[in-house]
């Protein structure tokens, strides 16, 4: 059950740009550079975050991305959902994708599942992330 | 972030083995049948959880498979761990592998906090539990 390498990359690419003073803006190669994500994968996630309004565009050569929001607002299920599409950890509990669903005996839990992995995602915001990141021990994790 | 078919079918399984729990042993087509599942990806599945002690297999001509276990004692996210390999939502961390504190940021605030959600979900359900819980009216409440 995992979160794809889009999903992770995109929260990682997020939280560099939540930790830039407000308003602030960085290009790609810097995002990359302090990620350690490629360019080129960086441009492709920012397709579908962009178009989510998660972050925006600076026009020009001296441009870059920031968060398209006030990072408060910005949660990890948004970001995880523009990438990585539905969360739903089975493709049918969307009402009428089954024809059994009337009488499946898992769906119940799947939804159970969905709705806990939702809850979570939804609770936790750019800001949430940030502070933990101020709080955690800086000596063992040097970028 | 999704369950594999393994998983899915492993518990599906499971509950048909249940439900037909008064006949001796049930057969792996009837089951294939009644599921909609390939007979032959069910038997892959079967051979997994009866490795692991979860059903029992019946030899002979009308052979076929029965729950080694009491349906209140199997735990759902025992069985998932046993099909899909682990239910967590990202890889650990290997020996020796390290993290930048962005990563390990992440990590700790919702990586571990899911992992320990979805556990929360899937060991406090069993068998047993889930046998009771077809619902649609329930189930509506999630999906409007």
């Amino acid at each position: 059950m995992r979160i794809s390498t889009r999903g992770r990359y995109s929260l990682e690419a997020l939280l560099y740009l939540a930790l830039l003073p407000e308003g602030a803006f960085a290009s790609t190669r810097a995002i990359s550079e302090n990620t350690g994500i490629s360019d080129g994968y960086l441009e492709q996630l920012f397709i579908p975050l962009k178009k989510a309004g998660i972050i925006r565009g600076i026009r020009g050569a001296q441009g870059g991305y920031l968060p398209g929001r006030p990072i408060a607002e910005i949660t990890v299920g948004d970001i995880l959902r523009a990438v990585e599409g539905s969360l739903e950890p089975v493709a049918c509990l969307t009402r009428g994708t089954c024809p059994a669903e009337a009488k499946c005996i898992t769906r119940h839990t799947w939804a159970q599942l969905y709705r806990e992995i939702s809850d979570c995602v939804d609770s936790i915001t750019l800001v949430d992330l940030v502070e933990s990141y101020e709080k955690q021990d800086e000596e063992n994790y040097a970028i | 972030m999704k369950i594999s078919t393994r998983g899915r079918y492993g518990i599906r399984l499971m509950i048909d083995l249940a439900e037909h729990s008064h006949e001796p042993h049930v057969a792996l087509a009837s089951i294939a049948e009644r599921q909609n599942i390939s007979a032959r990806y069910l038997e892959q599945v079967a051979v997994i959880l009866r490795r692991a002690g979860y059903i029992r297999s019946v030899k002979g001509a009308s052979g076929g498979y029965t729950l080694a276990r009491d349906p209140a004692e199997i735990v759902i996210g025992d069985a998932l761990r046993i099909l899909e390999g682990d239910m967590l939502v990202v890889d650990d961390l290997r020996p020796g592998e390290r993290e930048n504190r962005i990563q390990h940021c992440i990590r700790a605030t919702v990586y571990n906090r899911l992992n320990e959600r979805v556990s929360s979900v899937v060991d406090r359900i069993t068998l047993a539990s889930m046998l009771g819980t077809v619902d649609p009216e329930e189930s509506y409440m999630y999906f409007i």
